[in-house]
C-alpha cells in the first residue's frame, strides 16, 4: 500500500511539479526522498534554494511523512537540526495530504511564520519585537548557506 | 540495474487522472480524480460512505480509523460503525476502471481521424472543431455530411448504452426482470419491442438481424450496403472519405463494444440491482483486550478459525486486522469472498507486517543484500539499520577480513628479522586499532577545534551557538 501510494505521488509531481518546490527519491530507495523548495519571493529567504529530506514510514499513509531541512535556515519554527514545528506533520497529519502539498505549506510557513508556537523561541522572540533584526539576519543566513 | 528497471515500470504503471488531458475530453481527468480514494490514490475499492458524505476504500479507512477516529478529509469525528457501503459508487468504479484503458486509447486515437465521428457520441464535441477547422478545405463536403450524420444519431441516444441495451433484450428475453425491462423500454424506439438503433449509423433494425449482419457490414462497409431507405442512408454512404483508414478506427471500436464491454456492464448492473439479497453474515465486533485473558483472547481467535501463535500482541494484531478484513469483505463488499480467502489475506498480511522478531531480522538483511551498496550505506547511517543481523549475515566476510589483516602483518613481521607468534599477531592487531582509534579521535578533535575558532569569527556565531 504505502509503496504504491509514493510511486503515485511521485508520477503526480513529475506530471505537474508544484510552483517552486521539487521531490523525487535518492538513488531508487523510494522510502527515502529528498526535495527542493525555492524561497518565496515575499520573504526574507528569496533567492534561496533550502533542501530537505523526506522519509516515509512504511504505514504511509497513515502516519506523516518525517521530513527536514537539510539546508541551514533562520526561523522560528525550524531548528538548528532542520526540524519543522508543522501541525500537518504532526498531529494534524491527514492520509489525505501529499508531499506535493505539504511542501506547500513549507512554503507558505517561510512566508509566514508562527511565532506564537515556536520551535527556536529566540527567534521566535526577535521576530516578535524587531523584525527588521529577524528579516535582515534572516537574509543573511540564506545568502550564506542557500545561494 | 534491474532494480530501476522495476522502479520506473512501476512508475509507469500508475494511471493519473491527467491522462485524459491530452485527450479530446480533458474534462474526463476530473471523472476520473473523483472515482480515487483519498487515502490510497488508487480506485475505490469496496467504497464507504461516511456520515460527513466523503467517501474512502473500506480498508483504507478502516485502518486510518483503528490509529484516529477522524474523516480524512473534513476531520470531522467518525467511527467504524458509521461507514456505509456504497454498491453503486462500487459497481460505477469497477466497469469504469474496466473501460479506462480503452477509453483512453479510443480518445486518443480518434484525436486525428474525423471519421470517429460517425461511431462514437463523444466525438460529437470534436465536431464542432473539425467544422471551424477545415471549412475552408477542399473536403468541405465531406464534413458537412459528417456533422449531418452526427446530429441524426444524435437524439437517438448514446451509442454505447445502444449497444448495452441490444444485447441485454437478446440474452434476456425469456428472463427480463421488471427493472432492466424498464429501463430498456425507456430507450429503445417506442413502436417495436424487438427493434433495436445500430449504434454506428443510428438506424433501427431487428435485434437479430443488427447482431448477425449488421453491424459487421455496418462496421466494415459503413453501411453502404443496407438497402433500407432511411432519410440519412444517401448521406452515410459517401460519409467515409477513405474506407481504410475509416475501418481501422472503427475496427477496435467493433471488438471493444459489441462483446466483451456489454458482458461487463451487465453484470455490474446485475451485480448492483441483486446487492441487497444477501448481507446474513453479523459483522465482527471490536474487542477489549485489556479484559480478556490470554486463554480468552485463544478462543476468539481459535472460534474464528484462526492461529493462535504469537505473543499477546501479535494475536491482538492478527485478531484486528482480521476484524477489517471480515469486516470490509462481509459489510461493505458487494462481491464478497468466503473466510478461507479472508485467511489467506490475513495470512499474506501477517507474513509481512506481523512477523515475531527472528523474521523480520532476516527479512531485513535479504532486504539489504538485494539492495545495491549505495543505499545500504544510506540505511546505514540511519536508526532503521539492523546492525547486529549485518554483523551476523556477514561474519565469514569479517573473519576473512580480520585473517588477512593478520595475515599482511605476518608478512610485515617476516621482513624483520625476528618471527611472531599468531596470538602475538593478534595482540599487536588488537593494539594497533587502539592506536588507530585514539588517531582518529584526535583528527576528529582537531578539525572541531578550528571550527569554532573559525565560527567565532563569523558574525552571526552567537545567534548559531544559541540555535544549537
Amino acid at each position: 500500500m504505502s509503496l504504491k501510494r509514493i510511486t503515485k505521488e511521485l508520477n503526480d509531481l513529475g506530471r505537474d511539479p508544484p510552483t517552486s518546490c521539487s521531490a523525487g527519491p535518492v538513488g531508487d530507495d523510494l522510502y527515502h526522498w529528498q526535495a527542493s523548495i525555492m524561497g518565496p519571493p515575499d520573504s526574507p529567504y528569496a533567492g534561496g534554494v533550502f533542501f530537505l529530506s523526506i522519509h516515509f514510514p512504511t504505514d504511509y499513509p497513515f502516519k506523516p511523512p518525517k521530513i527536514s531541512f537539510t539546508t541551514k535556515i533562520y526561523h522560528p519554527n525550524i531548528n538548528a537540526n532542520g526540524n519543522i514545528c508543522l501541525d500537518i506533520l504532526k498531529d494534524q497529519w491527514s492520509p489525505a495530504l501529499t508531499i506535493s502539498k505539504v511542501l506547500l505549506s513549507i512554503c507558505s510557513l517561510l512566508t509566514d511564520a508562527n511565532p506564537d508556537d515556536p520551535l527556536v523561541p529566540e527567534i521566535a522572540h526577535i521576530y516578535k519585537t524587531d523584525r527588521a533584526k529577524y528579516e535582515a539576519t534572516a537574509k543573511e543566513w540564506t545568502k550564506k548557506y542557500a545561494v | 540495474m534491474p532494480r530501476k528497471a522495476k522502479l520506473e515500470e512501476q512508475i509507469s504503471s500508475v494511471t493519473d487522472p491527467r491522462d485524459f488531458l491530452r485527450t479530446q475530453i480533458p474534462e474526463l481527468s476530473d471523472v476520473d480524480t473523483l472515482l480515487r480514494c483519498h487515502i490510497c490514490k488508487g480506485f475505490l475499492k469496496t467504497p464507504v460512505l461516511t456520515p460527513c458524505g466523503h467517501t474512502f476504500c473500506s480498508l483504507c479507512i478502516r485502518e486510518y480509523l483503528n490509529r484516529e477516529l477522524k474523516c480524512p478529509l473534513c476531520l470531522a469525528e467518525l467511527r467504524e460503525s458509521m461507514l456505509k457501503s456504497e454498491f453503486m459508487v462500487s459497481e460505477l468504479v469497477t466497469s469504469y476502471a474496466s473501460l479506462r484503458a480503452k477509453l483512453l486509447e479510443f480518445l486518443d486515437s480518434s484525436k486525428n481521424s474525423r471519421t470517429v465521428a460517425l461511431t462514437s457520441d463523444t466525438s460529437v464535441i470534436e465536431i464542432p472543431e473539425h467544422h471551424t477547422k477545415i471549412s475552408n478545405d477542399d473536403t468541405n463536403d465531406d464534413d458537412d455530411i459528417q456533422i449531418i450524420e452526427t446530429r441524426e444519431s444524435r437524439p437517438s441516444k448514446r451509442t454505447s448504452d445502444l449497444v448495452l441495451m441490444s444485447h441485454k433484450k437478446s440474452r434476456k428475453d425469456s428472463s427480463k426482470s421488471g427493472i432492466t425491462s424498464l429501463f430498456s423500454k425507456t430507450k429503445s424506439p417506442p413502436s417495436q419491442q424487438d427493434l433495436a438503433n445500430c449504434p454506428i449509423c443510428g438506424k433501427s433494425y431487428h435485434v437479430e438481424h443488427l447482431q448477425r449482419i449488421h453491424l459487421d457490414e455496418c462496421l466494415t462497409l459503413g453501411a453502404l450496403d443496407q438497402p433500407e431507405p432511411a432519410n440519412s442512408s444517401s448521406i452515410a454512404e459517401k460519409a467515409p472519405p477513405t474506407p481504410e483508414k475509416s475501418s481501422a478506427v472503427v475496427e477496435p471500436i467493433a471488438k471493444r463494444s459489441i462483446k466483451p464491454s456489454v458482458n461487463v456492464e451487465t453484470t455490474h448492473y446485475n451485480r448492483y440491482i441483486e446487492s441487497a439479497q444477501k448481507k446474513n453474515v453479523t459483522r465482527l465486533a471490536k474487542l477489549n483486550f485489556s479484559s480478556m485473558s490470554l486463554q480468552q483472547l485463544k478462543n476468539k481467535l481459535s472460534s474464528l478459525k484462526l492461529p493462535t501463535i504469537g505473543t499477546r500482541q501479535q494475536m491482538m494484531n492478527r485478531y484486528n486486522h482480521y476484524e477489517m478484513l471480515w469486516n470490509s469483505n462481509f459489510i461493505d463488499s458487494i462481491n464478497s469472498v468466503d473466510e478461507r480467502e479472508l485467511r489467506r489475506r490475513l495470512a499474506s498480511w501477517e507474513a509481512s507486517h506481523n512477523g515475531s522478531e527472528p523474521i523480520q531480522r532476516t527479512s531485513a538483511i535479504s532486504k539489504f543484500l538485494n539492495k545495491n551498496p549505495t543505499s545500504v550505506m544510506e540505511g546505514f547511517k540511519t536508526d532503521r539499520f539492523d546492525r547486529k543481523g549485518w554483523m551476523r549475515s556477514h561474519q565469514k566476510v569479517f573473519r576473512r577480513l580480520m585473517k588477512e589483516a593478520k595475515e599482511g602483518l605476518k608478512r610485515s613481521r617476516k621482513s624483520r628479522p625476528e618471527n611472531v607468534s599468531a596470538d602475538e599477531a593478534k595482540e599487536t592487531y588488537d593494539s594497533s586499532l587502539q592506536h588507530n582509534e585514539s588517531i582518529s579521535s584526535e583528527t576528529n578533535a582537531v578539525p572541531s577545534n578550528q571550527l569554532l575558532t573559525k565560527a567565532d569569527t563569523f558574525a552571526t556565531s552567537s545567534q548559531s551557538s544559541t540555535a544549537l
